[in-house]
C-alpha cells in the first residue's frame, strides 16, 4: 500500500481546530461547530426544496396531503423555481465580482493604484473580441475593453462574445437548447421573473433557465472576472507557497485576507512588502509582516504572489482563534458574519471594506479604485498598531504547514505542456502532450475538483479522499476555490512529494513535467479556466467536450455561486458530481431532468450525480471516465 | 486495441515461450544444470536487480516464472503495463541465458550478445564526465540499410554508445562499419529479445556505480532514469513483443522514438512518434535531455570520444609517428602572453602529401601556452589529454606520452584531406575549451624534420626530467592540502574520492595535479580543497579534516576514511576503479586484480566478483578499490605494513607496475626485485597452498609480517 505518511490528514487538522476552540473557550468564542449543533435538525421542506415563500400567500409547503401551493404550483414547479433562484443567486454574484474587476480596469492608469501587468494578454482577447489593438495606448485599449466588456452585462441584443471560444459543436448545442445567454444582467433578471408568482412552473423551462444563467456566470461574468484580473494583476505561472494555519507567523504582525476580489489584497500584499511598513512593524516589537489568506482571496493571491494559504471557507474563524491574527482585512463573498462577534474576544481588527459586505461588528474601510493605495496602507498600518494589542496566553499556531506549488493557469499549463512536447514532432502552445497522455491511458482521465466547504461534510474530508483516490487511479485533479486549499494542506500540490501517491502513469507524468498531481487553477471564478481548458483540449483532441474523459466534481460545496458553477460545468458538457444534494430531492421531475439519462443530458450530453457517500461518488467518478474511453475505443 | 493491450499481449507471448524454452531444457540437461551469463557477478544481472534473487540453474530459473507471472497483472493502468514490460524483459533474459547452457558460444561475429561487467565499468567514467552522452538503443532497421548506417554514425559522431539489434547489425555490418566495444558500436544480437543485453548494462550500472540494493526495484527504476541517459530507436514494424520491452524501456526511463503509427500511440518524452527518421537523433536528444559538449574543430574527418578506441592497422596506415624507433614527442610549454600567438598553427617540415605512404616518420608537437592563472604544474595535465584528443580523431590512433608517442594516421584520413596541421587544430581547440580558465592563448608548433627533432627531443627530456624531480619531491607530507574529487557523484551519489599526490584517484584518471587544475578551472567543481591541519594518527591517514570533507561530500553517508588503511574506515570507492585489492587469509597478504583481466583469482573471485563486494560508495573492510598507480605508492596499505603485503597480481598488471614497485620495495624492505616475488596467473590461479608455497619458494616479504588486525 501507499505511504501518505508526508500528508496531512483530515484528524490532525481536526486536532488542531480542537485546540483552537478551546482557546476560544477560554474567551467565551462561538464557534460554527456550536451553531451547526444548534441548527440541527435541519428543516426538511427546506433540505428538499419543497418550501415556497415567494409570495405572501405562504409559505407554503408540500407534502402528500397538500401537494400543490395555494396558487396550485406543484412540487416539481416549486422545487425548480428555488433551484433557479439558487442559481441566479450565484450567478449574479459571480458576475458581479467580474463587473468590479472591469471597473478597476476601467480605473486603471500608469503610474496608477492599478495597472496593466499582462497587456499581451488584454491586447489577445481585444482581438478575439474584434477591438482594433494597432497603436493604441495600451491603456486607451483597457478602457475600451472595460467598457466593452461591461456592455456584455447589459447590452440589449446578441450573446455572450465569449461564447466562441467553446467547439462549434457545444455552441451548437448551445443554441439548439435555447441556452446561449444573452446579456448577463438579463439573465439573472429573467431567472427572477420567471420565479415571480404567476410565471413558470414548468419544471423543464426552469431548468433550461438555470442552465443559461449558468452559463452567464461561466462563460460570461467569472470568465470576464478571471481573464482581466489577470490583464490587471498578471496571468498565474507556477510558483511556490505554503498551506495550513501554520504559515502564520507567531512573531510577526499577521494579517489575513479573505473574500474573492483580488483588487483589495492585491494592494495589502503591495503596502504590507513596503520597507517602510516593515519597519514600523519592527519598531511596534514585531520581526516582520505576514499576509496569509483564508478563501478565495487567499487563492487569487496565492497564485500571483506566492502569498501562504492558511485555509478554507471553514477554517475563517480559526485564524482569528489563534489569538495571532491582528486583523482579518475581507472583500466580498463567504465571510461569516461571526468574524464580527468573535474578533471582539480576540485582539483581532475584523475590516470590512466594501459596500456589498457590511456587517456588525466590523470597522469599515470604503475601499474604491481612486483610494486603493490610501486604504491599503491604512488597513496595514491598523494591523500593525494592533500588535502590541495581543495576549500572549491565546496565541496557539498550529503547527501543521505543506508546501504547494500553484498558479496553474490555463497559459501556465500550456506552457508546462510545452516543455515536454518535442520540439521536431510537436508544435507548441496546445493541450496536445496532455491530450496524448490520456489517449494512451498514462492518465485515465482527468476531474475538476472545487467547491467549499460544508458541516454537513466532514471538512475537507471528501476533497482529499477523492483526490488521493483519483490519484491513485492516475486521474489527474485540477483544482480550484476551497477545494484547492484542502489539497494544499493536506500536502497533494507538493511539488517533491505528492507524486509519491500516485499510479504509476500519474507519477511518471508529474516527474517528466515537473507539476503537482493536483493543479491549482485559481479560485471560484477561475473555474472559467477549466471551461477554457476542457474546450482547447477537445479542439485538440477533435472529439466534442462530453467525449474526453473528464468529469466535474463539488463534493462539499455549499453556496449559491456552486450551483451556479454547476449549472454551466454541465452545460459545457462536462459529467459534475455532487457530495451535497442542491435541494432539488422533493421533486422527481426536477431530479430527473438533471440527473437522469434523458434530462438537460439530452440538451448538452452532461448531467448531474448525487452521491452523499463520498467512496460511492469517487468509485462513479471513475466508472464515468472509464466509460468514456471505453466509448471511445481506448 | 489499446497501449496497454499491446504491452500485455507481448509480455504473455515472451511468457509462454520462455516457460517451453524452460520445460525443454530441463528435459536435456536436468533441473540442476546451471545457468549464467559469462563474466559477471550479477547472476542473472536483471531478474538480479529487479528481484534481489540470483538464479544459478535451471530448476531456479522455473521457479521464477511463477514471479514473472505474478507481475503480470492486467488492470488498465499503467503500472500494470510497466509490470508487464518488466517481466516480459526479464523472459527475455531467461531465453538468453538458455543460450548460454551447458557451455555453448551462441554469438560469434559481429553479433556480441551478452556484455560483461568490465564493459559496464568500463563505462563509468566516460559516463560521467559526459564523454559518452548517451547510449542509443536501435531496434530493427530502416528500409533502406543506408539510412540506419547513417543513424548509428550520428550517434558515433557525437560519441553516443550504440547498441544495435535485429536488422540493423547487418546494414551497419554490410556496410563494412567497424563495429564493437572500442568504436562504441555493439551489435548486441539478429533477435529482438537480444536487447536485454543492454538492459543488462544498465541495470548493472545502477548495482555497481549506485550501489542499489538487488530487489529495491523502485531505487533501481530512479536510477536508471536520472542517470542513464539511454534511448531507445525503434524502427517499424513494431510487434507486440517489442512493445512490451519499450514499456520495459520506458519503466526504467528512457523513451522509445519510432516511426511505427500502426496501433501506435504517443506518450509525450516516452514514446514519440517521429515518421522523419532522418530527425530520430535530434528528437531523441531532445527527449533524453541530452545535452552535447559541443566541439566545433575545423577538421576534414570526424572528431568524437566514440572514436577513442578505434584501431589503425598497418594496412590502413597512411604515416606513423614512431617514437620508439626515431625522435618524437609531445610538450606544453608555459609562455609569457607576449611569447605565444593565440592560434597561430605552423607545420616545419613537409605535410603529409609531401611523404610517401607507409612512411615512419620523426614528428614533435609543441603547444605553448600562456595566462594568469597558467601554472607549470598544469602542464602535464594538459599532456595527458593529449592521448585522448587525437584519440578522438576519426583514423587517428596516438599511443604513449613524452617521449615515447606512436601516432598513426590512416589512409582515409589523407584521402578526406587531413594534414598535419589539423592534429595541431584539435590541440587548439581542445586546450582552449577545456582549459579557458587558466589558458589565454595557445599556440601550436609541428616539427616534421628529424635533426631538429632530435635537438628539440633533448630539450624535452630536460623539462620532463625537472618535472620528474619535482614530482618525486611530491609526497602527501609536501603538499599543503589534498582535493576531494566527487565527479563520480552524478553516477555514485555518495562516493568521494580523496586524492593526494601519493594516492591519485582509483579511476586511475584524476593525480593530485589533475585535482588541483580541475579546482583552478573551476572552484565550486568537482575537486574541492581539503586542508590537512589536524591529523589524528598519521600511520592510519586519519585527519579530522578528510573526514569531515567526505562527511559534507557525501551527503552525511560517511563519517571516517582513512588514506593509508585497507581494514580502518578504507576508502570508498564508485565503481569505476582500475584495481581491486583484497585480503588473501591463508598468507595475511593481499590480491590484486584489475578490470582488464577476466581470470580466476586465489581468492576464488573474478575481478567482477571481487569488485560486487564493493563500489558505489561503500565501505567493505578488507576490500578496496584503487588506480593502478597507487600500487607502487609508499602510502599503499602503509597502515598494514605497506605494498610488501601484495601477493598475486595478473602477470600484465606486473608488468606495468614493475619498475615503481621495485624501487618502492627497494627503499622500503631492501627487497630487490620485489615484482617478481608476486605470484600470478601462471604460478596458481585458484588455489592458496600453491600461492603459499611460492610465496615460501620466493622469501616473500610478507611472511615476516605481523597477522592482518582484522
Amino acid at each position: 500500500m501507499k505511504d501518505w505518511a508526508s500528508l496531512t490528514t483530515v484528524e490532525e487538522m481536526e486536532a488542531a481546530t480542537n485546540a483552537l476552540l478551546e482557546n476560544g473557550r477560554k474567551v467565551g468564542a462561538d464557534s460554527w461547530q456550536q451553531r451547526v449543533k444548534n441548527q440541527t435538525p435541519h428543516c426538511g421542506f427546506g433540505e428538499a426544496g419543497t418550501c415556497c415563500r415567494i409570495c405572501s400567500m405562504g409559505p407554503c409547503r408540500i407534502t402528500p396531503k397538500a401537494p400543490r401551493g395555494i396558487c396550485g404550483c406543484d412540487v416539481h414547479g416549486i422545487v425548480a423555481r428555488n433551484y433557479l433562484r439558487f442559481t441566479a443567486g450565484g450567478a449574479a454574484t459571480h458576475s458581479d465580482h467580474g463587473r468590479a474587476i472591469m471597473h478597476t480596469l476601467y480605473a486603471a492608469k500608469e503610474g496608477g493604484n492599478y495597472q496593466v501587468k499582462d497587456p499581451e494578454k488584454l491586447i489577445r482577447i481585444a482581438k478575439e473580441w474584434g477591438i482594433e489593438t494597432e497603436g493604441k495606448d495600451i491603456y486607451d485599449l483597457a478602457h475600451e475593453m472595460a467598457e466593452t466588456g461591461l456592455m456584455e452585462y447589459g447590452k440589449p441584443f446578441g450573446t455572450q462574445r465569449f461564447l466562441k471560444r467553446a467547439p462549434e459543436h457545444t455552441q451548437q448545442l448551445w443554441h439548439d437548447a435555447e441556452i446561449e445567454p444573452r446579456a448577463i444582467d438579463r439573465e439573472v433578471s429573467q431567472s427572477l421573473h420567471m420565479t415571480h408568482m404567476g410565471c413558470s412552473s414548468l419544471p423543464e423551462a426552469l431548468i433550461r433557465q438555470s442552465l443559461r444563467a449558468g452559463l452567464s456566470d461561466g462563460w460570461g461574468g467569472s470568465m470576464m472576472g478571471t481573464e482581466f484580473s489577470d490583464v490587471l494583476f498578471g496571468t498565474p505561472k507556477p510558483v511556490d507557497t505554503t498551506a495550513n494555519l501554520g504559515v502564520m507567523e507567531k512573531d510577526n504582525v499577521n494579517i489575513v485576507v479573505h473574500g474573492h476580489d483580488p483588487s483589495l489584497s492585491e494592494m495589502i500584499v503591495y503596502y504590507a512588502n513596503d520597507p517602510e511598513m516593515i519597519a514600523y512593524a519592527k519598531s511596534m516589537g514585531a520581526k516582520g509582516i505576514t499576509i496569509s489568506g483564508v478563501c478565495c482571496t487567499s487563492n487569487e493571491v496565492a497564485m500571483r504572489h506566492g502569498i501562504p494559504m492558511a485555509g478554507n471557507y471553514l477554517n475563517q474563524e480559526n485564524v482569528v482563534l489563534t489569538g495571532a491574527c491582528e486583523a482579518i482585512v475581507v472583500d466580498v463573498q463567504c465571510i461569516f458574519p461571526a468574524l464580527g462577534p468573535l474578533s471582539k474576544c480576540f485582539h483581532t481588527k475584523f475590516i470590512t471594506t466594501s459596500p456589498i459586505a457590511r456587517m456588525p461588528d466590523s470597522e469599515f474601510i470604503r475601499f474604491s479604485e481612486d483610494t486603493a493605495g490610501e486604504n491599503a496602507k491604512a488597513i496595514v498600518k491598523l494591523a500593525i498598531e494592533n500588535f502590541k494589542n495581543r495576549k500572549p496566553e491565546l496565541v496557539n499556531i498550529p503547527n501543521l504547514k505543506q508546501n504547494a506549488r500553484v498558479g496553474y493557469s490555463v497559459e501556465a499549463i500550456k506552457k508546462v505542456l510545452d516543455g515536454v512536447a518535442n520540439s521536431q514532432v510537436d508544435t507548441f502552445g496546445t493541450t496536445k502532450p496532455l491530450v496524448e497522455c490520456v489517449h494512451s491511458g498514462v492518465i485515465r482521465g482527468a476531474v475538476a475538483m472545487v467547491g467549499c466547504n460544508n458541516p454537513k461534510v466532514r471538512p475537507d474530508s471528501a476533497h482529499i479522499g477523492l483526490m488521493k483516490k483519483m490519484l491513485e487511479n492516475d486521474i489527474i485533479v485540477i483544482a480550484s476555490g476551497c477545494a484547492a486549499q484542502a489539497a494544499a494542506k493536506a500536502g497533494l500540490m507538493d511539488p517533491v512529494n505528492a507524486k509519491e501517491y500516485c499510479g504509476a502513469g500519474l507519477k511518471r507524468v508529474c516527474e517528466l513535467a515537473g507539476i503537482p498531481p493536483v493543479l491549482h487553477m485559481g479560485s471560484c471564478v477561475d473555474i472559467s479556466r477549466m471551461m477554457i481548458l476542457a474546450s482547447d483540449i477537445a479542439k485538440d483532441w477533435g472529439i466534442n467536450i462530453s467525449q474526453v474523459p473528464v468529469v466535474g466534481c463539488a463534493p462539499e460545496w455549499m453556496s449559491e455561486k456552486a450551483v451556479s458553477i454547476g449549472n454551466y460545468v454541465v452545460a459545457t458538457g462536462i459529467e459534475t458530481f455532487l457530495g451535497v444534494d442542491p435541494y432539488s430531492k422533493g421533486s422527481d421531475e426536477v431530479t430527473a431532468l438533471l440527473q437522469g439519462d434523458h434530462g438537460i443530458k439530452d440538451w448538452v450530453e452532461a448531467k448531474f450525480v448525487v452521491e452523499t457517500d463520498i467512496e460511492k461518488l469517487g468509485d462513479k467518478m471513475i466508472a464515468c471516465i472509464e466509460a468514456k474511453r471505453a466509448a471511445l475505443g481506448i | 486495441m489499446t497501449l496497454f493491450d499491446r504491452v500485455f499481449g507481448g509480455s504473455d507471448y515472451n511468457y509462454e515461450r520462455t516457460v517451453a524454452a524452460i520445460d525443454k531444457a530441463i528435459a536435456t540437461y536436468g533441473e540442476a544444470e546451471a545457468v549464467s551469463f559469462p563474466d559477471t557477478a550479477y547472476s542473472l544481472p536483471c531478474y538480479y536487480g529487479v528481484t534481489g534473487e540470483k538464479i544459478t540453474n535451471l530448476g531456479e530459473m522455473k521457479a521464477a516464472m511463477a514471479t514473472i507471472k505474478g507481475m503480470m497483472t492486467r488492470n488498465p493502468r499503467l503500472q500494470d503495463a510497466f509490470d508487464s514490460g518488466i517481466a516480459s524483459a526479464l523472459c527475455a533474459e531467461f531465453l538468453e541465458a538458455l543460450k548460454y547452457i551447458h557451455g555453448a558460444t551462441p554469438y560469434t561475429e559481429p553479433e556480441l550478445g551478452h556484455l560483461s561487467d568490465a564493459f559496464v565499468r568500463n563505462l563509468g567514467v566516460p559516463l560521467v564526465t559526459g564523454d559518452i552522452p548517451g547510449v542509443a538503443v536501435i531496434i530493427g532497421g530502416a528500409e533502406d540499410p543506408a539510412e540506419t548506417v547513417a543513424l548509428a554514425k550520428s550517434y558515433q559522431a557525437q560519441g553516443i554508445l550504440v547498441t544495435l539489434t535485429g536488422d540493423s547489425i547487418k546494414h551497419c555490418f554490410d556496410a563494412g562499419m567497424k563495429l564493437g566495444e572500442n568504436v562504441r558500436v555493439v551489435p548486441l544480437g539478429y533477435e529482438m529479445q537480444s536487447v536485454i543485453h543492454v538492459v543488462s548494462v544498465a541495470i548493472r550500472a545502477a548495482l555497481i556505480f549506485g550501489n542499489v540494493t538487488p530487489g529495491d526495484f523502485k531505487s533501481l527504476a530512479k536510477y536508471t532514469m536520472d542517470r542513464v541517459k539511454a534511448f531507445v530507436n525503434a524502427y517499424k514494424p513494431l510487434s507486440d513483443e517489442i512493445v512490451s520491452y519499450g514499456a520495459g524501456a520506458i519503466c526504467l526511463g528512457f523513451p522509445v522514438i519510432s516511426n511505427e503509427t500502426e496501433n501506435m500511440f504517443r506518450v509525450p518524452k516516452s514514446l514519440i512518434q517521429q515518421l522523419d527518421t532522418s530527425k530520430w537523433n535530434a528528437t531523441s536528444l531532445e527527449a533524453r535531455d541530452i545535452k552535447l559538449k559541443i566541439t566545433n574543430i575545423d577538421i576534414p574527418v570526424a572528431f568524437a570520444t566514440a572514436f577513442e578506441g578505434e584501431i589503425i592497422r598497418r594496412g590502413d596506415m597512411q604515416v606513423e609517428v614512431d617514437g620508439s624507433r626515431v625522435d618524437c614527442f609531445e610538450l606544453v610549454h608555459t609562455c609569457d602572453a607576449a611569447e605565444v600567438e593565440d592560434h597561430k598553427i605552423e607545420v616545419v617540415g613537409p605535410e603529409i602529401d609531401e611523404i610517401p605512404v607507409g612512411s615512419k616518420i620523426s614528428l614533435s608537437y609543441t603547444v605553448k601556452v600562456a595566462g594568469k592563472a597558467m601554472q607549470p604544474d598544469f602542464e602535464s595535465v594538459m599532456e595527458r589529454k593529449f592521448h585522448s584528443y587525437l584519440n578522438c580523431i576519426e583514423g587517428v590512433m596516438h599511443t604513449g606520452q613524452r617521449d615515447m608517442i606512436r601516432i598513426r594516421i590512416s589512409k582515409a584520413d589523407f584521402e578526406a584531406g587531413f594534414k598535419f596541421r589539423h592534429i595541431g587544430e584539435v590541440l587548439y581547440a581542445k586546450i582552449k575549451s577545456e582549459f579557458d580558465a587558466v589558458v589565454d592563448k595557445c599556440e601550436v608548433t609541428i616539427v616534421v624534420d628529424a635533426e631538429k627533432n632530435k635537438e628539440l627531443r633533448a630539450h624535452a627530456n630536460e623539462v620532463f626530467a625537472k618535472r620528474d624531480d619535482r614530482l618525486k619531491s611530491m609526497t602527501d607530507e609536501s603538499v599543503p592540502v589534498y582535493y576531494t574529487c566527487i565527479m563520480c557523484q552524478a553516477f555514485s551519489p555518495s562516493h568521494v574520492c580523496i586524492v593526494t599526490p601519493e594516492r591519485l584517484g582509483l579511476c586511475g584518471a584524476v593525480s593530485w595535479l589533475d585535482a588541483k587544475a580541475t579546482n583552478e578551472l573551476d572552484p565550486t567543481g568537482p575537486c574541492q580543497v581539503v586542508p590537512k591541519d589536524r591529523c589524528i594518527d598519521e600511520n592510519l591517514g586519519r585527519y579530522e579534516d578528510v573526514d569531515e570533507a567526505v562527511n559534507k561530500y557525501s551527503h552525511g553517508a560517511l563519517e571516517h576514511v582513512t588514506l593509508y588503511s585497507l581494514f580502518q574506515d578504507p576508502m570508498t570507492s564508485c565503481g569505476c576503479f582500475e584495481c581491486i585489492c583484497g585480503v588473501e587469509p591463508c598468507s595475511m597478504g593481499v590480491v590484486i586484480t584489475c578490470r582488464e583481466h577476466a581470470g580466476m583469482t586465489p581468492l576464488g573471485m573474478t575481478f567482477s566478483e571481487m569488485a560486487s563486494m564493493t563500489g558505489g560508495g561503500v565501505q567493505t573492510p578488507g576490500f578496496m578499490g584503487h588506480g593502478k598507480q597507487f600500487i607502487s605508492s609508499k602510502k599503499f596499505l602503509k597502515a598494514e605494513g605497506g605494498l610488501g603485503r601484495i601477493v598475486w597480481m595478473p602477470k600484465e598488471l606486473k608488468d606495468q607496475v614493475r619498475e615503481r614497485l621495485d624501487a618502492s620495495a627497494l627503499e622500503l624492505y631492501g627487497v630487490e626485485n620485489f615484482t617478481d616475488m608476486i605470484a600470478d596467473e601462471t604460478i596458481c590461479t585458484d588455489d592458496p597452498e600453491q600461492l603459499l608455497e611460492y610465496l615460501s619458494s620466493v622469501g616473500h616479504p610478507v611472511l615476516s609480517m605481523e597477522p592482518f588486525d582484522m
